[in-house]
């Protein structure tokens, strides 16, 4: 397995795309990834893979037209070919006016969170890994999942003087045990370091999971108290990313957000905050355009306050402090994202929050949401791998799983209680956010389904 | 390059694999986004490298790597073979092939006009003028316009022998015009949202799509989404639109035949399927006019090709007849477990990726009549088209879907426009309530280029023939309160 090439070596090839002649400027974006994942289902190891990637993207400008070339050609060469090859489409490209040029040189927050041994992980690890998992498993229940451990470095150098570089690194574990009665348990851990990563553990919270699910009894659609475990949360929040702090689709409109800064958004204890300062974070502190990354709180104690923004969508909105660090690989057209979201944890222990629950459900994740009305934050998706009734208090029987329908700040304005511990949690279409459980009380279900 | 791919593949037999397959890929794209007659963005993009998978001691490994030099494809082989035997970790049962001819062979898409040789310039001015006529639309706020093209080059080697190489092309676009209201949003998008309408064909595509013909339309029904009243929410008739009838079929049939899902290969990730090997033959899915093939020969699909990444050639099957459940989609290890070979839909996403069940074309076979006929013939309902978000249960049963627009159908005519139409149902039931499909004049071949699956995620590029339908007792307007 390889390693970092590290911030000399980028520069050099970088160096071949810059000295480009006769452009107004030229940006080299360098992802170079590597790592494997070893699959599981029904208990064994089905899939494995590993795979080594080094990117490069030019961006040239020639006055405000601008064209982008991506090769995975890296070397000197590579780099010059691209580099014309961008000169030339953006020869022939028509002007964008919202052109904002390129980064400035500035200083960026240096993030230790590269683990060589993650970096290193072989194959033999993590099937033993995997298989440490399984063995949690009582007979006739089955284990599905991944074990992925990735590298990634990132580089950035630009003719304003901007070079920004850093490696990262990912270790997660992700598991659904099924068994033999129609019960599906669920659990993850997500981080940078494989030594934090416990399969036996994982494995006995799914099985568990899976026993308690087992059999679950149809319930009827309708508005019930939930209390979702940090999985569900990251649901919400993760689709806020999008229909929410995009910070063109504010700026123009578009966003659940438009014109509402400064407004009460959610209950007084939600604040979500963009950060990938933030220890238990995972990723490099500047954006794909060499922008530095700081910590941005988007809400705080349930008013919100800003979108986000890459420099294309600042200039649009003339905004003086110009891009909060957002940028996603050029071009772009659907404008800046929040890849580091955050959610303040609060003081409620998970038992506390069942125990405050008269009658409602407990959801462990959902599954496919996506998007019914952006301007009112209305997400609709399933429940899956464990969900529960609670009554008096606790949690009692199973049940089947439910469609829900919801807008996103009316869930986040009835929230009643928010877990005292945030964990990073995946979700199906974004990146990973770093939330606590949450107590809601009314949430829409508008459907139910067959298991 | 199918040297490079020999020499993985003996590379991976010296190491120790039983069996070994290489693919070396190269993918080229140009993407360019027009927004009221300025650039947002023009991009192309090239990837090579080889992916080899192998099986030793009946279990798969599969590494994959850009650098194609000799020492680092022995590399990456060795690597390939200690990971199929990390697998036996845990006991199971081996893998074993259906089996296939080995062929040597050529195929390439069949173009007209190569996109990537047709000037960006004239690229650059459909789109401009395009967007000029729907922004010219009072009451527009953006219109946008998008081309995609994409090739991909592969030469596959085998250990039994197989050398195929193929060149796919493939070109789309689309059109959509924005009207942004104080409290809500309209879209309108043409041929098909999310960038358009994307086959396997040359730039002849893009000049048959009609951008700036029906860029005033979509223009105008923008707008008058705006101002319309919020689809009600009720049981009716629903009628989809032939570019809807892509996302229904995607979703509840195509996913749910896929056998690795079927067999909960798929199951932690994206989910499995509520269909059991024991239901081939048996299984009702849906009313005796439900008809759907596979079809990776189909002219102009996305998921068409000569072999796929295995080396199986393109094969058209039954999946569906007569509304009963007769095939699903196999690879060379998921077929023999339901005692058949393998129908020819392991696909990867380039070099970096092992070859998963992909769907290939998965259409529903035309009827009779056309769209207007089965508006024609209904007395009371609801017409949806152009899909805005889909949704689906962790076993393809519970869907929702939202389209960009809805029309009433009183006594045979389209009649009140309706904003934010959504409708829900369960697979079994719902396709069960098929009613009417139109006939070939209405059946078109849409692509849907984004399909997700796998670990580590893969991005498939499949396609839909499908045509308007019919379908009774839908529930439709589902609202957050």
């Amino acid at each position: 397995m390889t390693g970092p090439i590290g911030e000399d070596a980028f520069r050099r090839v970088a160096e071949a795309a810059l000295e480009l002649a006769g452009v107004d400027g030229v940006e080299v974006l360098f992802v170079h990834e590597w790592g494997g994942l070893t699959r599981f289902a029904n208990s064994e190891i089905h899939q494995s893979t590993a795979s080594e990637d080094t990117g490069l993207r030019v961006r040239v400008a020639l006055g405000d037209r601008v064209g982008v070339v991506a090769t995975n050609a890296f070397s000197p060469e590579g780099a010059a070919a691209a580099a014309a090859s961008a000169r030339e489409l953006a020869s022939v490209s028509g002007p964008d006016p919202l052109w904002p040029g390129l980064a400035p040189a500035a200083d960026y927050p240096r993030l230790d969170r590269y683990d060589e041994a993650t970096a290193g992980l072989g194959p033999q690890e993590r099937a033993a890994a995997v298989a440490e998992l399984v063995a949690r498993c009582p007979e006739g229940f089955r284990a599905a999942g991944a074990f992925e451990t990735r590298a990634v470095e990132v580089g950035i150098a630009n003719t304003e003087g901007q070079l920004c570089w850093g490696p990262w690194t990912q270790a997660s574990l992700t598991t659904v045990v099924s068994g033999p009665d129609g019960g599906d348990g669920f659990a993850e851990h997500i981080g940078a370091r494989v030594a934090d990563v416990n399969p036996a553990a994982l494995g006995e919270r799914a099985a568990d999971k899976a026993r308690r699910a087992a059999n679950p009894r149809p319930i009827e659609p309708g508005v019930y108290p939930v209390v979702l475990e940090p999985a569900a949360t990251a649901t919400l929040v993760g689709f806020l990313a999008w229909i929410g702090f995009a910070g063109r689709d504010y700026i123009e409109g578009r966003s659940c957000f438009s014109g509402k800064a400064g407004q009460q958004v959610a209950a007084p204890s939600v604040s979500i905050r963009d950060d990938v300062t933030d220890p238990a974070m995972i990723g490099v502190g500047f954006d794909f355009e060499g922008t530095p990354k700081r910590r941005l709180d988007l809400i705080r104690e349930g008013v919100f306050l800003d979108a986000v923004y890459d420099r294309r969508t600042a200039r649009q909105a003339d905004r003086a402090e110009g891009s909060t660090g957002h940028g996603l690989p050029s071009p772009n057209p659907e404008g800046p994202f929040p890849l580091h979201l955050c959610m303040d944890p609060g003081e409620a222990s998970f038992e506390e929050m069942i125990a405050a629950t008269d009658r409602g459900l407990l959801v462990t994740r959902f599954h496919y949401a996506n998007v019914v009305n952006p301007i009112e934050s209305t997400i609709t998706g399933m429940t899956r791998d464990g969900t529960f009734w609670i009554e008096g208090g606790e949690v009692r029987e199973p049940v089947r799983n439910l469609r829900f329908t919801q807008s996103t700040i009316e869930a986040l304005s009835s929230v009643t209680a928010i877990g005292r511990e945030a964990r990073l949690a995946s979700e199906f279409f974004f990146s990973a956010s770093l939330v606590p459980a949450l107590a809601i009380e009314a949430f829409r279900f508008s459907g139910a389904s067959d298991h | 390059m199918l040297d490079v791919a020999r020499l993985a593949v003996e590379a991976a037999r010296r190491a120790g694999a039983d069996h070994a397959e290489a693919r070396v890929t190269t993918d080229e794209t140009e993407a360019i986004t027009v927004r009221d007659e300025r650039m947002e963005g023009v991009d192309r993009t090239s990837s090579t490298g080889v992916g080899i998978r192998v099986l030793a001691g009946g279990r798969w490994g599969f590494a994959a790597t850009a650098r194609l030099d000799e020492e680092d494809v022995e590399r990456t082989a060795a690597l390939a073979v200690s990971i199929a035997r990390a697998a036996a970790r845990l006991p199971g049962e081996a893998v074993r092939l259906a089996p296939v001819e080995p062929a040597q062979a050529r195929w390439e898409t069949p173009i007209v006009e190569d996109p990537f040789e047709v000037p960006l310039a004239e690229k650059i001015a459909l789109l401009m003028e395009a967007t000029h006529r729907a922004r010219g639309v009072a009451g527009v706020t953006y219109a946008e316009g998008t081309l995609d093209f994409f090739r991909r080059r592969s030469w596959f080697a085998s250990s039994e022998g197989a050398a195929i190489e193929q060149t796919i092309t493939q070109s789309g676009g689309g059109l959509q015009a924005t009207a942004v209201g104080d409290e809500d949003v309209q879209r309108r998008s043409f041929p098909d949202s999310f960038r358009g309408h994307h086959r396997s064909a040359g730039y002849e595509h893009v000049r048959m799509l009609g951008l700036v013909a029906e860029a005033e339309r979509i223009g105008r029904e923008a707008v008058e989404l705006l101002a319309a009243p919020e689809c009600p929410s009720e049981v009716t008739t629903l009628v989809l639109d032939a570019n809807q009838m892509e996302l229904q079929i995607h979703e509840s049939i195509g996913h749910a035949i896929e056998l690795d899902r079927v067999l909960g290969m798929e199951l932690a990730y994206a989910g499995g399927s509520f269909l059991r090997p024991e239901d081939l033959g048996r299984r009702r899915y849906g009313s005796p006019l439900l008809a759907v093939t596979a079809d990776a020969t189909l002219p102009g699909g996305l998921g068409t090709f000569g072999f796929d990444d295995e080396g199986v050639p393109a094969q058209r099957v039954p999946i569906i007849e007569d509304g009963v459940l007769v095939n699903f989609l196999t690879s060379r290890e998921t077929a023999p477990i339901v005692g058949r070979t393998s129908n020819g839909t392991a696909r990867a996403d380039g070099w970096g990726h092992l070859p998963l069940i992909r769907m290939t074309n998965i259409s529903i076979e035309p009827r009779e009549g056309t769209l207007a006929e089965i508006i024609g013939d209904t007395e009371d309902g609801m017409y949806l088209s152009t899909n805005t978000s889909w949704s689906i249960d962790d076993h393809r049963i519970n869907f929702q879907f939202g389209c960009e627009v809805a029309w009433r159908i009183r006594k045979g005519r389209l009649t009140q426009l309706y904003r934010n139409p959504n409708y829900t149902g369960t697979t079994p039931e719902f396709w069960g309530s098929l009613d009417a499909v139109a006939g070939r004049e209405d059946w078109v071949v849409y692509g849907t280029p984004n399909c997700g699956k796998g670990q580590p995620s893969q991005v498939g590029r499949v396609g839909h023939g499908v045509a308007p339908a019919r379908f009774r007792g839908v529930q439709v307007g589902v609202r957050a309160s």
